[in-house]
Protein backbone atom coordinates (compact mmCIF):
# COMPACT_ATOMS: atom_id res chain seq x y z
CA UNK A 1 0.00 0.00 0.00
CA UNK A 2 1.27 3.33 -0.75
CA UNK A 3 -0.09 6.56 0.87
CA UNK A 4 0.78 9.93 0.24
CA UNK A 5 1.12 13.15 3.05
CA UNK A 6 1.00 16.45 1.93
CA UNK A 7 2.52 18.63 3.99
CA UNK A 8 2.98 21.82 1.86
CA UNK A 9 2.92 25.10 3.48
CA UNK A 10 3.84 23.41 7.12
CA UNK A 11 6.72 24.32 9.35
CA UNK A 12 8.75 22.47 11.00
CA UNK A 13 8.60 20.06 12.89
CA UNK A 14 4.58 19.31 11.99
CA UNK A 15 6.14 17.65 8.69
CA UNK A 16 8.39 15.15 10.20
CA UNK A 17 5.05 15.19 13.22
CA UNK A 18 2.57 13.84 10.61
CA UNK A 19 4.75 11.57 9.06
CA UNK A 20 5.30 9.68 12.54
CA UNK A 21 1.83 9.44 12.78
CA UNK A 22 1.13 8.53 9.32
CA UNK A 23 3.58 5.83 9.81
CA UNK A 24 1.70 4.16 12.73
CA UNK A 25 -1.64 3.06 10.77
CA UNK A 26 1.02 1.73 7.67
CA UNK A 27 1.85 -1.86 7.36
CA UNK A 28 5.28 -3.51 7.28
CA UNK A 29 6.80 -2.75 3.37
CA UNK A 30 3.97 -0.32 2.74
CA UNK A 31 5.25 3.20 1.39
CA UNK A 32 4.95 6.62 2.91
CA UNK A 33 5.17 9.41 0.49
CA UNK A 34 5.94 12.75 2.15
CA UNK A 35 5.80 16.09 0.22
CA UNK A 36 7.17 18.59 1.81
CA UNK A 37 8.41 22.71 1.70
CA UNK A 38 10.42 23.26 5.18
CA UNK A 39 14.06 23.36 4.55
CA UNK A 40 14.80 21.95 7.88
CA UNK A 41 12.76 19.04 7.17
CA UNK A 42 15.51 17.85 4.45
CA UNK A 43 17.38 17.14 7.27
CA UNK A 44 15.22 15.83 10.21
CA UNK A 45 12.57 13.63 7.86
CA UNK A 46 15.54 11.39 6.40
CA UNK A 47 17.40 11.46 10.03
CA UNK A 48 14.25 10.13 11.62
CA UNK A 49 13.54 6.86 8.71
CA UNK A 50 17.44 6.16 8.89
CA UNK A 51 17.15 6.05 12.76
CA UNK A 52 14.21 4.60 12.90
CA UNK A 53 15.33 1.43 10.55
CA UNK A 54 12.95 2.03 7.79
CA UNK A 55 13.70 2.29 4.09
CA UNK A 56 14.50 5.78 2.14
CA UNK A 57 13.00 4.53 -1.75
CA UNK A 58 13.06 7.73 -3.35
CA UNK A 59 14.30 11.48 -2.09
CA UNK A 60 14.52 14.55 -4.51
CA UNK A 61 14.11 17.96 -5.09
CA UNK A 62 10.86 18.66 -7.08
CA UNK A 63 11.36 22.49 -7.83
CA UNK A 64 12.65 25.60 -5.75
CA UNK A 65 12.44 25.12 -2.02
CA UNK A 66 9.73 21.28 -2.84
CA UNK A 67 10.83 18.07 -1.50
CA UNK A 68 9.41 14.56 -2.16
CA UNK A 69 10.42 11.63 0.06
CA UNK A 70 9.69 8.36 0.01
CA UNK A 71 10.01 5.64 3.27
CA UNK A 72 9.57 2.42 3.24
CA UNK A 73 8.09 0.89 6.67
CA UNK A 74 10.70 -2.07 8.32
CA UNK B 1 30.76 55.13 8.01
CA UNK B 2 31.80 53.19 5.00
CA UNK B 3 33.27 50.63 7.27
CA UNK B 4 30.99 49.91 9.33
CA UNK B 5 28.24 49.76 6.90
CA UNK B 6 30.48 47.39 4.75
CA UNK B 7 31.84 44.68 7.58
CA UNK B 8 28.35 44.80 9.15
CA UNK B 9 27.04 43.56 6.16
CA UNK B 10 29.83 41.07 5.24
CA UNK B 11 29.86 39.56 8.28
CA UNK B 12 26.06 39.22 8.87
CA UNK B 13 26.40 37.82 5.26
CA UNK B 14 28.45 35.13 6.26
CA UNK B 15 27.05 34.45 9.16
CA UNK B 16 23.49 34.20 7.20
CA UNK B 17 24.84 31.72 4.33
CA UNK B 18 26.71 29.72 7.23
CA UNK B 19 23.13 29.44 9.47
CA UNK B 20 21.02 28.73 6.22
CA UNK B 21 23.66 25.98 4.52
CA UNK B 22 23.58 24.39 8.08
CA UNK B 23 20.54 24.81 8.77
CA UNK B 24 21.67 26.23 12.05
CA UNK B 25 18.25 26.12 14.74
CA UNK B 26 18.49 26.54 18.09
CA UNK B 27 14.66 26.22 18.33
CA UNK B 28 14.51 23.22 16.97
CA UNK B 29 17.97 22.26 19.03
CA UNK B 30 15.84 23.30 22.04
CA UNK B 31 12.85 21.79 21.43
CA UNK B 32 14.52 18.39 20.01
CA UNK B 33 16.36 18.12 23.52
CA UNK B 34 12.87 17.50 24.70
CA UNK B 35 10.76 16.17 21.86
CA UNK B 36 13.18 14.07 20.21
CA UNK B 37 15.56 13.31 23.35
CA UNK B 38 17.99 14.41 20.96
CA UNK B 39 21.24 16.85 21.67
CA UNK B 40 22.74 17.13 18.60
CA UNK B 41 21.81 20.81 17.85
CA UNK B 42 22.71 21.71 21.66
CA UNK B 43 26.03 19.83 21.76
CA UNK B 44 26.98 22.07 18.77
CA UNK B 45 26.11 25.42 20.21
CA UNK B 46 28.09 24.89 23.47
CA UNK B 47 30.83 23.82 20.76
CA UNK B 48 30.57 27.61 19.16
CA UNK B 49 30.06 29.07 22.21
CA UNK B 50 33.62 27.59 23.65
CA UNK B 51 35.12 28.78 20.24
CA UNK B 52 34.10 31.99 20.76
CA UNK B 53 35.07 32.10 24.28
CA UNK B 54 38.78 30.72 23.76
CA UNK B 55 39.15 33.39 20.63
CA UNK B 56 37.68 36.40 21.95
CA UNK B 57 39.66 36.33 25.60
CA UNK B 58 42.46 35.50 23.73
CA UNK B 59 41.87 38.93 22.14
CA UNK B 60 41.28 40.54 25.14
CA UNK B 61 44.18 39.28 26.87
CA UNK B 62 46.56 40.94 23.52
CA UNK B 63 44.55 44.07 24.38
CA UNK B 64 42.70 43.61 21.02
CA UNK B 65 39.15 43.67 22.47
CA UNK B 66 37.48 45.24 25.42
CA UNK B 67 34.03 43.67 27.49
CA UNK B 68 33.02 44.71 30.99
CA UNK B 69 30.57 42.19 32.35
CA UNK B 70 28.79 44.99 34.76
CA UNK B 71 25.76 43.83 36.62
CA UNK B 72 22.56 42.38 35.80
CA UNK B 73 18.92 42.04 36.72
CA UNK B 74 18.40 38.28 37.79
CA UNK B 75 14.54 38.88 37.67
CA UNK B 76 14.63 40.21 33.97
CA UNK B 77 16.61 37.70 33.14
CA UNK B 78 14.76 34.57 34.12
CA UNK B 79 11.56 36.24 33.16
CA UNK B 80 12.76 37.29 29.93
CA UNK B 81 14.57 34.52 29.11
CA UNK B 82 11.41 32.35 29.81
CA UNK B 83 9.16 34.34 27.53
CA UNK B 84 11.67 34.40 24.94
CA UNK B 85 11.50 30.02 24.76
CA UNK B 86 7.77 30.54 24.48
CA UNK B 87 8.19 32.79 21.84
CA UNK B 88 10.32 31.19 19.63
CA UNK B 89 8.53 28.28 19.63
CA UNK B 90 5.13 30.03 18.35
CA UNK B 91 7.37 31.31 15.75
CA UNK B 92 9.05 28.64 14.64
CA UNK B 93 12.71 29.96 15.21
CA UNK B 94 14.49 32.12 17.24
CA UNK B 95 15.30 35.97 16.30
CA UNK B 96 18.12 34.92 14.21
CA UNK B 97 16.01 32.15 12.32
CA UNK B 98 13.36 34.48 12.01
CA UNK B 99 15.94 36.46 10.48
CA UNK B 100 17.39 33.67 7.96
CA UNK B 101 13.87 32.60 7.05
CA UNK B 102 12.53 35.59 5.95
CA UNK B 103 15.57 35.18 3.74
CA UNK B 104 14.70 32.13 2.65
CA UNK B 105 11.24 33.43 1.26
CA UNK B 106 8.69 32.27 4.49
CA UNK B 107 6.06 34.86 4.92
CA UNK B 108 5.15 33.32 8.50
CA UNK B 109 9.08 34.57 9.31
CA UNK B 110 8.31 38.38 8.09
CA UNK B 111 4.90 38.57 10.44
CA UNK B 112 7.24 37.36 12.79
CA UNK B 113 10.03 39.13 12.29
CA UNK B 114 7.53 42.19 12.26
CA UNK B 115 5.99 41.80 15.33
CA UNK B 116 9.60 41.07 17.29
CA UNK B 117 10.53 44.57 15.65
CA UNK B 118 8.00 46.42 17.09
CA UNK B 119 7.54 44.84 20.31
CA UNK B 120 11.47 45.26 20.81
CA UNK B 121 11.75 48.93 19.97
CA UNK B 122 8.27 49.39 22.33
CA UNK B 123 9.92 47.92 25.36
CA UNK B 124 13.25 49.83 24.31
CA UNK B 125 12.25 53.44 23.74
CA UNK B 126 8.37 52.99 23.14
CA UNK B 127 5.52 52.84 25.55
CA UNK B 128 6.55 49.61 27.53
CA UNK B 129 10.21 51.55 28.59
CA UNK B 130 9.05 51.91 31.88
CA UNK B 131 7.86 47.53 32.09
CA UNK B 132 12.16 47.08 31.10
CA UNK B 133 13.32 50.06 33.83
CA UNK B 134 11.68 48.55 36.49
CA UNK B 135 11.70 44.89 35.88
CA UNK B 136 15.57 45.55 35.38
CA UNK B 137 16.19 47.23 38.35
CA UNK B 138 14.91 44.08 40.51
CA UNK B 139 17.77 41.44 42.07
CA UNK B 140 20.36 43.41 40.37
CA UNK B 141 23.86 41.27 40.53
CA UNK B 142 27.02 40.68 39.68
CA UNK B 143 27.37 39.63 36.14
CA UNK B 144 31.18 38.56 35.94
CA UNK B 145 31.40 34.35 37.12
CA UNK B 146 34.74 35.10 37.82
CA UNK B 147 34.47 37.66 39.96
CA UNK B 148 31.67 35.72 42.01
CA UNK B 149 33.83 32.57 41.83
CA UNK B 150 37.22 34.55 42.54
CA UNK B 151 38.96 32.55 40.05
CA UNK B 152 40.75 33.80 36.83
CA UNK B 153 38.38 33.35 33.95
CA UNK B 154 40.81 31.21 32.03
CA UNK B 155 39.71 28.22 34.30
CA UNK B 156 36.18 28.90 33.77
CA UNK B 157 37.01 28.42 30.32
CA UNK B 158 39.49 25.31 30.62
CA UNK B 159 36.26 23.82 32.82
CA UNK B 160 34.33 24.35 29.55
CA UNK B 161 36.78 22.97 27.13
CA UNK B 162 37.02 20.05 29.19
CA UNK B 163 33.71 19.36 29.61
CA UNK B 164 32.65 20.19 26.15
CA UNK B 165 35.28 17.64 24.69
CA UNK B 166 33.89 15.01 26.93
CA UNK B 167 30.46 15.49 25.87
CA UNK B 168 31.65 16.03 22.15
CA UNK B 169 33.69 12.61 22.51
CA UNK B 170 30.88 10.44 23.68
CA UNK B 171 28.63 11.50 21.54
CA UNK B 172 31.15 11.05 18.88
CA UNK B 173 31.59 7.09 20.21
CA UNK B 174 27.79 6.72 19.91
CA UNK B 175 26.63 4.25 16.85
CA UNK B 176 26.00 6.03 13.77
CA UNK B 177 23.29 5.63 11.10
CA UNK B 178 23.89 6.54 7.38
CA UNK B 179 21.36 9.08 6.58
CA UNK B 180 19.83 9.28 3.11
CA UNK B 181 20.92 12.06 1.10
CA UNK B 182 19.64 13.88 -2.27
CA UNK B 183 21.32 12.94 -4.90
CA UNK B 184 24.38 14.99 -5.81
CA UNK B 185 23.65 17.46 -9.00
CA UNK B 186 26.22 19.98 -8.50
CA UNK B 187 30.50 18.77 -8.00
CA UNK B 188 33.18 20.32 -6.42
CA UNK B 189 32.92 23.79 -4.83
CA UNK B 190 29.52 24.33 -5.63
CA UNK B 191 28.25 21.32 -3.94
CA UNK B 192 29.90 21.90 -0.70
CA UNK B 193 28.44 25.46 -0.79
CA UNK B 194 25.49 25.21 -2.47
CA UNK B 195 24.55 21.58 -1.84
CA UNK B 196 26.12 19.30 0.61
CA UNK B 197 24.74 18.74 4.32
CA UNK B 198 26.54 20.47 6.41
CA UNK B 199 27.16 19.01 9.75
CA UNK B 200 26.33 20.69 12.88
CA UNK B 201 29.43 20.63 14.24
CA UNK B 202 31.26 21.89 11.55
CA UNK B 203 28.27 25.35 10.82
CA UNK B 204 29.33 25.32 15.00
CA UNK B 205 33.07 26.11 14.73
CA UNK B 206 32.17 28.92 11.69
CA UNK B 207 29.88 30.34 13.77
CA UNK B 208 32.01 30.18 16.91
CA UNK B 209 34.65 31.74 14.45
CA UNK B 210 32.38 34.70 13.47
CA UNK B 211 30.89 35.53 16.94
CA UNK B 212 34.89 36.20 17.88
CA UNK B 213 35.77 38.40 14.38
CA UNK B 214 32.40 40.03 15.30
CA UNK B 215 33.70 41.57 18.81
CA UNK B 216 37.17 43.22 17.12
CA UNK B 217 35.28 44.75 13.84
CA UNK B 218 32.13 45.94 15.65
CA UNK B 219 34.48 47.64 18.41
CA UNK B 220 36.31 49.66 15.77
CA UNK B 221 32.81 51.11 14.64
CA UNK B 222 32.53 51.94 18.43
CA UNK B 223 30.00 49.41 19.26
CA UNK B 224 31.60 47.50 22.46
CA UNK B 225 29.54 43.76 21.76
CA UNK B 226 29.75 41.36 19.38
CA UNK B 227 27.03 39.66 17.26
CA UNK B 228 23.47 40.78 18.57
CA UNK B 229 20.37 40.45 16.91
CA UNK B 230 17.38 42.37 18.97
CA UNK B 231 18.88 45.56 19.62
CA UNK B 232 19.90 46.21 16.31
CA UNK B 233 16.91 44.83 15.04
CA UNK B 234 15.05 47.34 17.06
CA UNK B 235 17.25 50.02 15.93
CA UNK B 236 16.26 49.58 12.03
CA UNK B 237 12.53 50.30 13.22
CA UNK B 238 14.08 53.21 15.52
CA UNK B 239 16.01 54.39 12.74
CA UNK B 240 13.66 54.12 9.87
CA UNK B 241 10.78 56.36 11.95
CA UNK B 242 12.84 58.83 13.67
CA UNK B 243 15.93 59.31 11.46
CA UNK B 244 17.92 59.96 14.17
CA UNK B 245 21.81 58.89 13.96
CA UNK B 246 21.86 57.96 17.62
CA UNK B 247 20.18 54.36 16.28
CA UNK B 248 22.64 53.75 13.54
CA UNK B 249 25.28 51.07 14.31
CA UNK B 250 26.88 48.05 13.12
CA UNK B 251 24.35 45.71 14.17
CA UNK B 252 21.81 47.04 12.04
CA UNK B 253 23.71 46.17 9.39
CA UNK B 254 25.01 43.02 10.93
CA UNK B 255 21.06 41.68 10.79
CA UNK B 256 20.44 42.78 7.45
CA UNK B 257 23.54 41.21 6.22
CA UNK B 258 22.41 38.31 7.89
CA UNK B 259 18.94 38.63 5.38
CA UNK B 260 21.16 38.45 2.63
CA UNK B 261 23.48 36.09 3.06
CA UNK B 262 20.75 33.85 4.44
CA UNK B 263 18.71 34.81 0.42
CA UNK B 264 21.65 34.04 -1.24
CA UNK B 265 22.82 30.87 -0.07
CA UNK B 266 18.99 29.92 -0.33
CA UNK B 267 18.97 30.94 -3.72
CA UNK B 268 21.85 29.34 -4.98
CA UNK B 269 21.12 26.12 -3.28
CA UNK B 270 17.30 26.41 -4.87
CA UNK B 271 15.97 26.70 -1.66
CA UNK B 272 14.27 29.86 -1.80
CA UNK B 273 10.71 30.52 -2.51
CA UNK B 274 7.50 32.58 -1.11
CA UNK B 275 6.22 30.38 0.90
CA UNK B 276 2.48 31.39 2.56
CA UNK B 277 1.71 29.68 5.42
CA UNK B 278 -2.05 29.12 6.79
CA UNK B 279 -3.99 31.91 8.49
CA UNK B 280 -3.44 30.02 11.82
CA UNK B 281 0.35 29.58 11.47
CA UNK B 282 0.39 33.19 10.50
CA UNK B 283 -1.69 33.98 14.08
CA UNK B 284 0.98 32.15 15.74
CA UNK B 285 4.35 33.20 14.42
CA UNK B 286 2.44 36.66 14.89
CA UNK B 287 1.71 36.06 18.47
CA UNK B 288 5.04 34.16 18.67
CA UNK B 289 7.38 37.58 17.48
CA UNK B 290 5.00 39.53 19.61
CA UNK B 291 6.71 37.85 22.81
CA UNK B 292 10.26 37.41 21.42
CA UNK B 293 10.45 41.12 21.54
CA UNK B 294 9.10 41.72 25.12
CA UNK B 295 11.10 38.55 26.10
CA UNK B 296 14.21 39.01 24.48
CA UNK B 297 14.25 43.03 25.42
CA UNK B 298 14.36 41.64 29.23
CA UNK B 299 16.46 39.32 29.15
CA UNK B 300 19.36 41.81 27.13
CA UNK B 301 19.75 38.95 24.72
CA UNK B 302 18.39 36.38 22.15
CA UNK B 303 19.38 33.13 21.62
CA UNK B 304 22.19 34.42 20.38
CA UNK B 305 23.21 38.03 22.15
CA UNK B 306 22.35 35.53 25.41
CA UNK B 307 22.70 32.12 24.17
CA UNK B 308 25.77 31.94 22.02
CA UNK B 309 28.12 35.80 22.92
CA UNK B 310 27.16 36.25 26.88
CA UNK B 311 27.88 32.62 27.49
CA UNK B 312 30.90 32.96 25.80
CA UNK B 313 31.79 35.61 27.44
CA UNK B 314 31.05 33.73 30.99
CA UNK B 315 28.68 35.51 32.67
CA UNK B 316 25.80 34.41 34.86
CA UNK B 317 23.58 36.77 32.58
CA UNK B 318 24.34 33.92 29.66
CA UNK B 319 23.95 31.02 30.80
CA UNK B 320 21.01 31.74 33.42
CA UNK B 321 19.39 32.68 30.34
CA UNK B 322 20.24 29.89 28.22
CA UNK B 323 18.90 27.85 30.93
CA UNK B 324 15.40 29.68 31.24
CA UNK B 325 15.18 29.84 27.57
CA UNK B 326 15.01 25.86 27.01
CA UNK B 327 12.52 25.89 29.98
CA UNK B 328 9.96 28.39 28.00
CA UNK B 329 11.03 26.20 24.67
CA UNK B 330 10.20 22.96 26.51
CA UNK B 331 6.77 24.51 27.73
CA UNK B 332 5.96 25.78 24.60
CA UNK B 333 6.82 22.38 22.51
CA UNK B 334 4.79 20.76 25.54
CA UNK B 335 1.72 22.62 24.20
CA UNK B 336 2.23 23.16 20.40
CA UNK B 337 3.52 19.42 19.99
CA UNK B 338 3.21 16.82 22.70
CA UNK B 339 -0.21 17.56 23.70
CA UNK B 340 -1.81 17.63 20.66
CA UNK B 341 -0.03 14.61 19.47
CA UNK B 342 -0.84 12.34 22.97
CA UNK B 343 -4.94 13.96 22.25
CA UNK B 344 -4.71 12.60 18.80
CA UNK B 345 -3.51 8.97 19.90
CA UNK B 346 -6.20 8.49 22.46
Amino acid sequence: MKKVLETAGKVCPFPLIEAKDAMKDLQSGDDLVINFDCTQATESIPRWAAEEGHTVSNYEALSDAAWTITVTKK
Amino acid sequence: MTFMILTGLFVGALLGFVLQRGRWCLTGGFRDMYIAKDNRMFYALLLAITVQSVMVYALIAAGKVQFTAGTFSLVAIISGAFVFGIGIILAGGCATGTWYRAGEGLIGSWAALGFYMLTAAMMKTGVLAGITTSVSSAGVVNNSMAETLHVNTWILIAVLVLVVSVVLINYARRPKVKIPQLKPKKSGLAHILFEKRWSPFVTAVLVGLIAAIAWPVSEATGRMFGLGVTVPTANILQYAVTGDNQFLNWGMFLVLGLFIGSFIAAKASGEFRWRVPNAKTMVTSSAGGVLMGIGASLAGGCSIGNGLVMTAMMTWQGWIALVFMILGVWVASYFVFVRPTKQRAA
